[in-house]
C-alpha cells in the first residue's frame, strides 16, 4: 500500500528450520470452520486439501459480497478458511488447488512456508515441517493485501510437540511461571490451563467496493480502502456474540487462551471487560515481559495470544471470599430482557468504528462475549426463579440522519 | 457455474431475546440490586451540551457528562475527573437527562449490571446507582457505552484515577523496599483525542438498527448510509485542549508540564480517540503501569517488569490503552514532546501535536 506512514512492528522472531527438526509424525488436521477442537482425537494422516475459489458471503445486514475463499473439499468454501492445526515439527503436506482464473498462492506469514504462484486450474503440493508452537496467519500473499482482503486468509494453530503446560514449544520464563502458577497459587485458585480451553478469534473486515471492482475487472485504489463490515471468525455483532465456538465460557478459575489474528487492514484495539488479560505472544514471539492489560493493539496481519484468566471480576463490591452466587444473588436472579446469568461480558474493539455494520447499526461489528457460569468452588450459578424487572426494549425507531 | 453462497448463520430461535437485547437493550432505573455500604458517593448526569472553542475562533458541539453536585467545576470537557482511593466502595448515581445512556468504568471490573454495557444489562432510564469497589490503584476512565462510536467521540468520557490508600502524591509501582510505593511531585494527564466535525451534527441514535422484537436481525431493519465507520478527524486535541491547525503546539498548563529539576513527574497517558497515537518525549521515562496494573508488583504483576524508554523512543497506543510513566529530569531546560495521530486503516499521519516538559 502506498503512503502508509505507520510501520507495524511485525518483529517475528526469525524462524529457524533447525528448531523444528526431528519430530516426525504425519498429519495436519483440517478442522471445521472456526473449530480448534481437541487434536488428540485425530488419528492418522489428515493432510489438508485446500481449494481457492469464488463465494458470495452474506454480511450481517444481508448484503451479499463477492469473495475469494479457501475451502476444503468436504465443507466447501469459508471466510476465513478452515483452521489448520498441527504439532510443532510435524511434517505436513498441504495441497492447494486454484479454481479461479488468476494466479493465487498459499503462504504462512512469518515463516518460509509458501507455494509458488499457482496457475488457474493447477494444483500445488507443499511439504514442510510445522513451525514452533503458536498462532499463524495463512494467506494468499499475491497482490498484497488485495487477495487477503478478498477473503483468502485463515488461521494455523501449532501446538507444542509434547504435552506441555503452556501453548509454546519454548516458553519464556515469565510465560512458564504464569502457566505454572495457574491453579497452584493463592492468587490463581482454580484450575491449570487445559489446552481445550482455547479459542481462535480471526478479525476481518470488508469494504464492498473492493470485491465490486474486482468482480467487474476494474481496478481499486487501495488508498481508498475503508471497511464497512467487521467480523470475528467471519461473524459480526449478535451472531459473533452467540457463537459457541467463539465465546469463552466457564467457571471462575478456568483460564482460557485466546488466539487473536487480524487479517484486515485496520488497527484494532481489543478490549476485554471484567478481566485484564496477559499478553503471551506477539507475532510468534513469546513475551519476556508478560503485561496484564485490558486493551491492546492488533495491527494488520498481527497475531496476539492472550490468557483470559477467568478470575473473579476484582472490583465486585463486598466480601471477596463470599461466592458470587450469594454476594450478587439478586442480580443473578434478574431478567433484564434476558436472564442476568451467566455473568456475560463483552470483548470488543475500542477503535469504535469497528463496532458498526453498513456505517452504523451499533453494535453489529467486531464484538463477542465471554461468560462466567459459576463460582470457584465448581458450583454453577443457581437456576432460581427470575424476577422480571425490566421495562423492556422501549426504543421505538431511530431516525437515520 | 453458480457461485456458492456462505449465508449469514441463522439466528437460533432460543437466542431471539438475546439477539434483540444486543441491539435494543432494556431501560432500567432504580437502586442497585445487591447494595453494599459505600465509602464514597458520586453523581454523574448525561448528557449536557458543551461548545468546545477552537483556536481558530469557531467551536464544535460536544456532549459531556456533568457532576450535578458541583456547580462551579461540574461541566468540563473531558468530563470531570473522578478521584478515588484503593478500597473505596463507590456508589455512582448516574442520571440520564436526555434519552438513555450508560457509564462504563473502563478497566474497573464489577458485575454486568455495574459495568454499564446495555446489551449485557440495561440502559439507564431516569437514574441508577452503579456500585463497584476500586481494588487496584491506577489510571482508568469512564465513558458512555451506548451507540459508542458516536457517544464516546462526542466527548462523553472522563478520567478515573484510583490512588493508593495513602492518597494523591503516591503511586503504586515495583519497589519492594518501599512497599511498592513511590512519591511524585507533579502529576500530568495526556489524553489525546480527535474530532470529526461531521459526526458532531448527528443525533443520539444516529444510524442505529430498528428495534424489532419479532425478528431482531431482519434485513430491512438495518440502517444504511451511515458514516460511523468513516472517521475523518480534522481537530486534534490533548486533554480537552485543541491544537491550532497552523501551529499545532499546546502550551496550555492542562497539557504542558512544568517541574523543577530533581522532581518526579507522573505522566498518565490515555488514548481517548480513534487513531493510532504515537508519543515521543525528549526525556527518559520509566513505564511503571499499564491499564491500571502496576508492572512487576505482586501478585498479578510478577510476570512483567517496569522498563525505561530512553529519550526520543516512541511508543504507540490504540484506543483505551493507558500507560503510567515516571520522569525524573535533573537538568533544567525545555524538553519537547509530541503526539502523532495515524489513521486507523490507511496508517497515514493525520497530525502531529507538540507540547513540552519545562524543567526549571
Ligand atoms: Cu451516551
Ligand atoms: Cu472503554
Amino acid at each position: 500500500m502506498h503512503g502508509h506512514d505507520l510501520q507495524w512492528c511485525i518483529s517475528s522472531k526469525e524462524w529457524s528450520r533447525r528448531d523444528a527438526l526431528t519430530l516426525g509424525g504425519v498429519g495436519l488436521a483440517t478442522l471445521s470452520l472456526r473449530s480448534v477442537a481437541c487434536h488428540a482425537a485425530l488419528g492418522g494422516p489428515l493432510d489438508p486439501e485446500l481449494s481457492i475459489g469464488e463465494a458470495l458471503v452474506e454480511m450481517i445486514d444481508g448484503e451479499l459480497v463477492y469473495a475469494w475463499a479457501f475451502g476444503d473439499p468436504r465443507r466447501g468454501p469459508s471466510v476465513p478458511g478452515p483452521v489448520l492445526e498441527a504439532f510443532a515439527g510435524q511434517e505436513l503436506q498441504v495441497t492447494v488447488t486454484n479454481t479461479l482464473s488468476t494466479p493465487h498462492a498459499f503462504a504462512v506469514l512469518g515463516t518460509p512456508i509458501a507455494t509458488k504462484p499457482i496457475a488457474p486450474g493447477a494444483t500445488e503440493t507443499l511439504t514442510f515441517r510445522a513451525p514452533p508452537a503458536g498462532t499463524y496467519l495463512y494467506v494468499d500473499p499475491l497482490s498484497a493485501p488485495v487477495n487477503r482482503l478478498m477473503g483468502l486468509h485463515g488461521a494455523m494453530v501449532v501446538l507444542p510437540e509434547e504435552r506441555a503446560g503452556t501453548p509454546y514449544s519454548a516458553p519464556t520464563p515469565a510465560v512458564a511461571r504464569l502457566f505454572g502458577d495457574l491453579g497452584t497459587t493463592e492468587h490463581f485458585p482454580g484450575e491449570p490451563w487445559q489446552s481445550d480451553r482455547s479459542r481462535v478469534w480471526l478479525f476481518g473486515s470488508v469494504d464492498l467496493r473492493l470485491p465490486d471492482s474486482i468482480s467487474r475487472g476494474a481496478t481499486f485504489d487501495m488508498n481508498e480502502f475503508l471497511p464497512g463490515y467487521f467480523t470475528i471468525n467471519g461473524l459480526s455483532g449478535a451472531f459473533a456474540s452467540h457463537d459457541p465456538e467463539t465465546i469463552p465460557k466457564g467457571r471462575l478459575g478456568e483460564p482460557h487462551l485466546v488466539r487473536i489474528l487480524n487479517a484486515g487492514m485496520a488497527a484494532h484495539s481489543p478490549h476485554f471487560h471484567a478481566n485484564h488479560v496477559y499478553v503471551l505472544a506477539r507475532n510468534n514471539v513469546v513475551q519476556e515481559n508478560v503485561v496484564l492489560v485490558d486493551s491492546f493493539t492488533v495491527g494488520p496481519t498481527e497475531r496476539v495470544d492472550v490468557l483470559l484468566p477467568f478470575m473473579r471480576p476484582p472490583d465486585v463490591a463486598g466480601d471477596p471470599q463470599t461466592p458470587l452466587r450469594d454476594l450478587v444473588k439478586h442480580e443473578l436472579g434478574m431478567r433484564l430482557g434476558t436472564p442476568q446469568r451467566p455473568l456475560a461480558y463483552p470483548m470488543h474493539c475500542h477503535m469504535e468504528m469497528s463496532q458498526t455494520a453498513a456505517g452504523g447499526n451499533y453494535p453489529q461489528g467486531l464484538v463477542t462475549h465471554w461468560e462466567i457460569t459459576g463460582d470457584l468452588d465448581g458450583v454453577d450459578f443457581p437456576e432460581s426463579e427470575l424476577e422480571s424487572q425490566s421495562t423492556g426494549g422501549d426504543r421505538h425507531d431511530h431516525s437515520s440522519h | 457455474m453458480t457461485i456458492p453462497v456462505i449465508s449469514r448463520m441463522p439466528m437460533p430461535t432460543e437466542e431471539s431475546a438475546a439477539f434483540f437485547k444486543h441491539v435494543c437493550p432494556p431501560t432500567f432505573a432504580g437502586d442497585n440490586p445487591d447494595p453494599v455500604e459505600p465509602t464514597v458517593r458520586i453523581a454523574r448526569d448525561l448528557v449536557v451540551d458543551f461548545a468546545l472553542a477552537l483556536p481558530e475562533g469557531d467551536s464544535v458541539p460536544m456532549w459531556i457528562i456533568e457532576d450535578p453536585e458541583d456547580a462551579r467545576l461540574g461541566r468540563q470537557f473531558p468530563s470531570k475527573l473522578i478521584r478515588l482511593r484503593e478500597g473505596d466502595v463507590v456508589h455512582a448515581k448516574v442520571g440520564a437527562k436526555k434519552n438513555t445512556h450508560t457509564i462504563h468504568w473502563h478497566g474497573i471490573e464489577p458485575t454486568p449490571m455495574n459495568d454499564g454495557v446495555g446489551k449485557h444489562s440495561f440502559e439507564v432510564g431516569a437514574s441508577f446507582v452503579y456500585q463497584f469497589c476500586a481494588r487496584q490503584a491506577g489510571t482508568y476512565f469512564y465513558h458512555c457505552h451506548k451507540n459508542t462510536p458516536l457517544h464516546f467521540e462526542m466527548g462523553l468520557y472522563g478520567l478515573l484515577i484510583v490512588d493508593p490508600p495513602e492518597g494523591q502524591g503516591v503511586v503504586t509501582r515495583l519497589a519492594p523496599e518501599q512497599g511498592h510505593r513511590e512519591h511524585y511531585d507533579v502529576e500530568a494527564f495526556w489524553v489525546p483525542d480527535e474530532i470529526d466535525r461531521r459526526w458532531h451534527e448527528l443525533g443520539h441514535e444516529a444510524f442505529m438498527q430498528k428495534c424489532d422484537e419479532a425478528d431482531p436481525v431482519r434485513r430491512d431493519d438495518f440502517s444504511h448510509g451511515g458514516i460511523l465507520n468513516d472517521f475523518r478527524p480534522d481537530v486534534f486535541l490533548v486533554t480537552g485542549v485543541p491544537a491550532a491547525r497552523r501551529d499545532p503546539k499546546i502550551v496550555d498548563p492542562r497539557v504542558a508540564v512544568s517541574a523543577h529539576a530533581g522532581q518526579t513527574i507522573l505522566l498518565r497517558v490515555l488514548n481517548a480517540g480513534y487513531t493510532v497515537q504515537r508519543f515521543t518525549l525528549d526525556l527518559d521515562a520509566e513505564v511503571i503501569a499499564m491499564d491500571g496494573r502496576p508492572l512487576g508488583v505482586p501478585p498479578y504483576g510478577v510476570y512483567s517488569s517496569p522498563f525505561t524508554l530512553p529519550a526520543r523512543t516512541p511508543f504507540q497506543l490504540t484506543s483505551a490503552m493507558r500507560w503510567e510513566l515516571l520522569l525524573k529530569p535533573t537538568v533544567p531546560g525545555t524538553y519537547p514532546a509530541q503526539v502523532e495521530y495515524f489513521h486507523w486503516v490507511t496508517g497515514k499521519r493525520l497530525a502531529t501535536v507538540r507540547t513540552q516538559i519545562k524543567v526549571l
